[in-house]
């Protein structure tokens, strides 16, 4: 049987692009890429409107599994040998039953990698990480390169607060674990600054507990100004998730996070923040697969 | 500034248009003088929604304000529609989670104990514990589940109870737990106008004996179309035994409407008219295309039944059942009603992926036959868009693939009862009370996540008008065998169906193309 | 005289099992099948008269041996080296037309008194097969003294000749013998009007089966499994009520009889099912398939020739399934002692059984219709025969 015959092989190969060369014939004829657009077509509509819950490209599914294997086979094994973490608290991370907003220091372009590899690959799975618009999303290419490695969305810092929280309640509605550096930009210096009080209202206004965490030694590996990230060892410690109680203002709130996250740096366990053992035990037990009948 | 909807001529200059072709996409010319009808854009939704429905349950028609329904001690049931609606899947957070975390809300105010939550799916199949997550959300999820969230069942002899009939003589049951209640909240999503109104209470919870008396060929028949409830005989009969309902327990309506942007940003191809086609919507065609003709099977599943719809809110109204309902009408229509000047010979339609009963599954012949002939061919206003003995093209690959765990009825409905005949009044006298009484089908609806055994009848009969009506019924690319099986006649291309028409219909015949979905309901002239 | 001869031999034996029964080496130089010029057998005794056969069928079990898988049981119930063809239709010195019962019993043997067997008029079931002027043989074309349809000439008892009615062509006499077994298997069964029956396998004796239930025994539903399309067609003109692909077995049997379905590890089972199954192919896949869809406490009747198949057995004694063997003919209790044979005579010419016949081979062309009986299925036979007509 000649090569050229039958429906395998290179004959495959060849009506495939055969079929696509056809396609974009059609279309290109179809709507005359190279001529202006006919009088005969009626006006040109309106854009399709913004559709409430659209939660962005990043969040649909094809994207979801090429990320899945981005951060599975590059980011976080690149993580891992940079930076060795210890992570402390665990127990908190693996079995979340609704969404949280998890708030840590921000002093490195590291520390969001840092926080994804601590968390469990479920948890990891459903979390995004609020990304500041004006510093990520200027040009075009970057903002999607980080939202399908990272699973960001733009996070505006200098509008309003109504704009500013209002996709990122969006998002939590929908079940996603937020990541959000409530000090609003990275330390110069490795300290902790000040805590702006968006974290206390989104808190507040969506009922999401806030998981504070702290990242110690990643200003050593990248710290602002510097361009090539640098081996060096981290330690993230998780504390306890923290909801608002009912009389507390959502400022009240955020310095309240602002103080746990303060105390986590420190040293010696600390079981208020951190959880006693039995706290932490409980949090550990598993979950019992649901039977129908 | 959303558009109305619109019907077009085709000239020499108009682009060729998309045909929902399963799963995958076709570019069809059409003739010169062909039209197109086109679905109005999507209207701009709430911005606010958790206080338009804050408001709707404080200010409800003719009903009193739901808080004030509720108090400590009672037994609160609620009940929601089931993952047939809306389609596609809806985005997070599902409009029904909305209002039903609004209702919890008060409930948990007033200090009612007793609640329970049943999603309202008739014969439809159970869903799977990440189906009803995806429409209760997390919240009621993990607080409810599983012995205060639960399914409908309609085989359960203990859960049913008969509670009469009506003057016409149609028997009713419902479920035990809502007429044992002392209030019953009804969720309802009402995409299309068959939904919604007495449909919700008296198919939702009801059991085989009380839904055969309206899911008959004779009454379907009669009914032209369901989609249009003032000539619906479908609709007249669920009237009767909701109004039956209504005399026996106290039911509070909750009815919501939302935009038909049915498709993500990623295929706002699909959405979008073919003359408003950006560059990035013609290279996502492309894209799209090519991933269709060439990707395997179970990949283009996976990619199709991951889209979700970013609906938007549109309307919440609540209360009583008939007021709440003639507003929820109105709204469905101000978005998806067009003007249609006239009948035509000839009319096409593109089969898309998906329909009301195979969410997560391929779509087998039998329900290409319900989407296409039954819910695509029936969403009309006084008469068809199709005059009588014209000829229906759709396009559709059909093929022999039926998911073994969702669709066992249909299965043996298309090996054993079509084999025989396919008219749908003889199919009714010889099969359907075999099928409904098989205690095989019955176990597996009860406790797998199969649809009833008599539902492939239904699905059948649904199809039925259109099958009376049209003179010809034309599958274009479909698998010839089962064409053939289905009682119908195969084409390969789209101009070859129109050849063949022409034998039926004459030389130079009227054609329109409705190009659904998104959705339109045509006011035919 | 001209024969093809079936000689024992273990060399040949093992080559002919390690091709895997193919027809091209099982009817090589190196197989046990000859051909060629024999002694003629003679007369054993007075009563016994000579036949020259004119059309004499292939059967599954002459495939079978010459193929090397069938049962080593058969082996001392058979004498070496013995002429095969046990379908005879032929011709008496004086001219007119026999088929051939080739079963050897008490009465052929001229054993007196017969044995208990051959008294209830099973001669198939002979205890006295090693008796008599012949040799070891349970029939007429597997015993060394008789010949057999397969060569110029045969000898046979009277007893064991029944004259062919003018409206019988040869071609379909020769398949008297097959639907004598059938008619035999179909009272064996005992379907009733209340039953399902299921047919497994459509080859010769599927068919033949499907057409001796609905004569002799018609059941509430008779349901055939076939493979093929001229199968599938010929199973629906002899009688059968639905005929099934056996991809979708117990799917439609599970919708045929309101069972339940469960699916196992690599087969499933009805929670109910067929309360009578004919087993006319004899193979595991098929004896497996048959055990699990027979309804607890059915019956299920081996009428193909079976090997040493590995059935599961739990699934016979846990569903308290009935499991008989049907072989031969003899004489039916259930028609008041008549013989199964006279039985066929009389059923076949309303069944037009020559449309079953397939290609007629000579005898020097035995390779080519050894290859074609053993892919008859595919091809679109039946039954392949040799014609020895122009042997004269």
């Amino acid at each position: 049987m000649p090569w050229y015959s039958g429906d395998r092989g290179p004959m495959q190969v060849a009506r495939a692009i055969g079929g696509v060369v056809n396609d974009v014939q059609r279309v290109r004829r179809g709507w005359g890429w190279d001529t202006p657009r006919p009088r005969t077509w009626p006006e040109q509509g309106a854009v399709v409107p913004p559709p409430p819950s659209d939660l962005g490209w990043a969040r649909q599914e094809p994207v979801r599994t090429i990320r899945w294997l981005i951060q599975h086979g590059l980011l976080l094994p690149f993580t891992e040998a940079m930076a060795h973490p210890k992570v402390e608290g665990r127990e908190w991370v693996t079995e979340l039953e609704r969404p949280v907003i998890f708030a840590a220091n921000h002093s490195s372009h590291a520390d969001t990698s840092l926080v994804l590899h601590a968390l469990s690959d479920r948890a990891r799975d459903r979390t995004v990480v609020a990304a500041a618009a004006d510093y990520w999303y200027k040009r075009p290419l970057l903002g999607n390169l980080v939202g399908l490695f990272l699973n960001t969305f733009p996070f505006s810092r200098t509008g309003g607060a109504k704009e500013q929280l209002h996709s990122a309640s969006q998002l939590l509605k929908a079940g996603w674990n937020l990541v959000f550096f409530a000090e609003g930009s990275r330390s110069p210096d490795g300290r902790i600054q000040e805590f702006k009080p968006g974290v206390g209202f989104l808190a507040k206004e969506t009922g999401t507990p806030v998981v504070p965490l702290h990242i110690r030694g990643a200003h050593r590996i990248m710290p602002k100004g510097q361009k090539l990230p640098l081996p060096g060892p981290v330690r993230v410690r998780i504390g306890k998730p923290m909801t608002p109680q009912a009389k507390e203002g959502s400022r009240e709130f955020t310095s309240r996070v602002e103080q746990a996250v303060r105390a986590l740096a420190k040293e010696p366990r600390q079981p208020e923040l951190q959880g006693t053992w039995i706290e932490r035990w409980r949090a550990l037990k598993p979950r019992e697969p649901e039977y129908i009948e | 500034m959303a558009r109305p909807g619109a019907v077009i001529e085709v000239d020499r200059n108009t682009p060729p248009v998309l045909f929902h072709f399963g799963e995958g996409v076709r570019l069809e010319k059409l003739p010169l003088g062909a039209r197109i009808v086109y679905p109005p854009d999507p209207l701009e939704p709430i911005t606010h929604p958790e206080r338009a429905i804050k408001r709707a349950l404080t200010k409800p028609l003719d009903d009193d304000p739901l808080k004030s329904l509720l108090r400590k001690g009672m037994k609160l049931t609620i009940a929601f529609d089931d993952l047939s609606l809306p389609l596609p899947p809806m985005a997070a957070p599902d409009v029904r989670q909305l209002v039903m975390e609004e209702v919890i809300d008060m409930a948990a105010e007033a200090g009612v104990e007793d609640i329970h939550l049943i999603a309202a799916l008739g014969l439809h199949r159970r869903m799977t514990a990440d189906e009803i997550r995806h429409i209760v959300g997390d919240r009621i999820f993990s607080t409810f589940w599983p012995d205060r969230l639960y399914q409908h069942d309609g085989e359960d002899p203990e859960a049913n109870v008969y509670i009469g009939k009506t003057a016409e003589g149609e028997e009713v049951t419902l479920h035990k737990r809502a007429t044992e209640s002392d209030l019953v909240v009804y969720v309802n999503l009402t995409l299309v106008p068959m939904d919604g109104g007495h449909k919700s209470m008296s198919t939702g919870l009801a059991s085989y004996r009380g839904i055969r008396a309206h899911h008959n060929v004779k009454t379907l028949l009669a009914s032209r179309s369901y989609m249009n409830p003032p000539d619906s005989a479908l609709h007249h009969s669920c009237i009767r035994q909701g109004q039956l309902i209504e005399d026996t327990v106290r039911v509070f309506h909750i009815e919501t409407t939302v935009n038909n942007h049915a498709f993500p940003s990623i295929a706002n191809f699909m959405q979008k008219r073919e003359t408003d086609w950006s560059a990035q919507d013609q290279a996502m065609f492309l894209g799209m295309k090519q991933l269709t003709d060439l990707a395997p099977t179970a990949f283009k599943r996976n990619v199709f039944h991951a889209m979700r719809a970013p609906y938007g809110l549109t309307g919440v109204n609540a209360g009583q059942v008939d007021a709440v309902h003639e507003k929820t009408l109105e709204a469905v229509r101000n978005q998806i009603a067009v003007r249609v000047e006239g009948q035509t010979d000839v009319v096409t339609i593109g089969v898309p992926y998906l329909g009301p009963y195979n969410v997560n599954a391929p779509m087998n012949p039998v329900l290409v036959v319900c989407m296409g002939l039954g819910y695509l061919f029936n969403f009309y206003r006084n008469k068809p868009v199709l005059r009588k003995g014209g000829v229906a093209i759709l396009t559709h690959p059909c093929r022999y693939e039926f998911d073994a765990v969702q669709h066992p009825s249909y299965i043996d409905f298309y090996d054993e009862v079509l084999a025989d005949t396919t008219k749908p009044a003889e199919i009714e006298a010889k099969y359907e009370l075999r099928f409904a009484e098989d205690p095989w089908f019955r176990q597996l609806y009860r406790k797998s996540h199969a649809y009833h055994g008599a539902h492939p009848f239904y699905a059948w009969y649904w199809a039925a008008h259109a099958m009376e009506h049209a003179g010809d019924i034309i599958i274009v690319g479909g698998d010839r065998e089962v064409v053939h099986r289905l009682g119908f006649k195969c084409a390969t291309t789209l101009e070859d169906a129109f050849e063949m028409a022409e034998q039926t219909v004459g030389r130079h015949p009227s054609v329109t193309h409705m190009r659904m979905p998104p959705i339109l309901l045509a006011d035919v002239e | 005289m001209l024969a093809l001869t079936y000689e024992r031999s273990i060399p040949s034996y093992a080559i002919v099992r390690a091709a895997g029964g193919r027809p091209e080496v099982a009817t090589s130089a190196l197989s046990m099948l000859h051909l060629g010029d024999v002694p003629e057998p003679e007369l054993p005794a007075h009563d016994w008269v000579r036949v020259s056969p004119t059309v004499s069928g292939i059967c599954g079990s002459d495939l079978s041996a010459i193929g090397g898988h069938a049962s080593l049981y058969l082996d001392p119930l058979t004498s070496y080296p013995f002429v095969p063809g046990h379908e005879v239709v032929g011709t008496l010195g004086d001219g007119s037309r026999v088929v051939i019962e080739p079963a050897l019993g008490c009465k052929v043997r001229g054993v007196e008194p017969p044995c208990p067997r051959c008294a209830e008029g099973r001669p198939g079931l002979c205890y006295n097969v090693t008796e008599g002027p012949i040799e070891v043989g349970l029939q007429t074309g597997y015993c060394a003294d008789t010949g057999g349809g397969w060569g110029e000439t045969l000898v046979a008892h009277s007893s064991q000749l029944h004259p062919v009615p003018q409206a019988l062509s040869d071609e379909a006499a020769v398949l008297i013998e097959p639907l004598a077994c059938c008619i035999h298997a179909a009272f064996r069964g005992g379907a009733t009007k209340d039953d399902i029956v299921v047919v497994l396998g459509a080859g010769t004796i599927g068919l033949l089966t499907v057409a001796a239930i609905r004569l002799f025994t018609p059941p509430k539903r008779l349901i055939a499994v076939a493979k093929h399309p001229t199968q599938r067609e010929l199973a629906t003109k002899l009688g059968a009520d639905q005929v099934i692909n056996p991809a979708d077995i117990f799917q439609r049997i599970r919708f045929a009889t309101g069972a339940r379905r469960l699916d196992g590890f690599d087969r499933s089972l009805l929670l109910g099912g067929a309360d009578v199954t004919f087993e006319c192919v004899g193979r595991a896949g098929s004896l497996n398939d048959a055990v699990r869809f027979t309804r607890e406490g059915g019956t299920l009747v081996a009428v193909g020739m079976p090997g040493e198949e590995k059935v599961d057995w739990a699934a016979i004694w846990q569903r308290e399934l009935t499991v008989m063997g049907a072989y031969a003919y003899g004489a039916e209790p259930k028609k008041k002692g008549k013989r199964t044979f006279q039985l066929a005579l009389e059923a076949a010419p309303d069944l037009h059984l020559e449309k079953l016949t397939g290609p007629l081979f000579g005898l020097g062309e035995y390779r080519d219709a050894i290859a074609y009986a053993m892919s008859a299925g595919r091809l679109g036979a039946v039954k392949v025969a040799f014609d020895l007509r122009g042997l004269k």
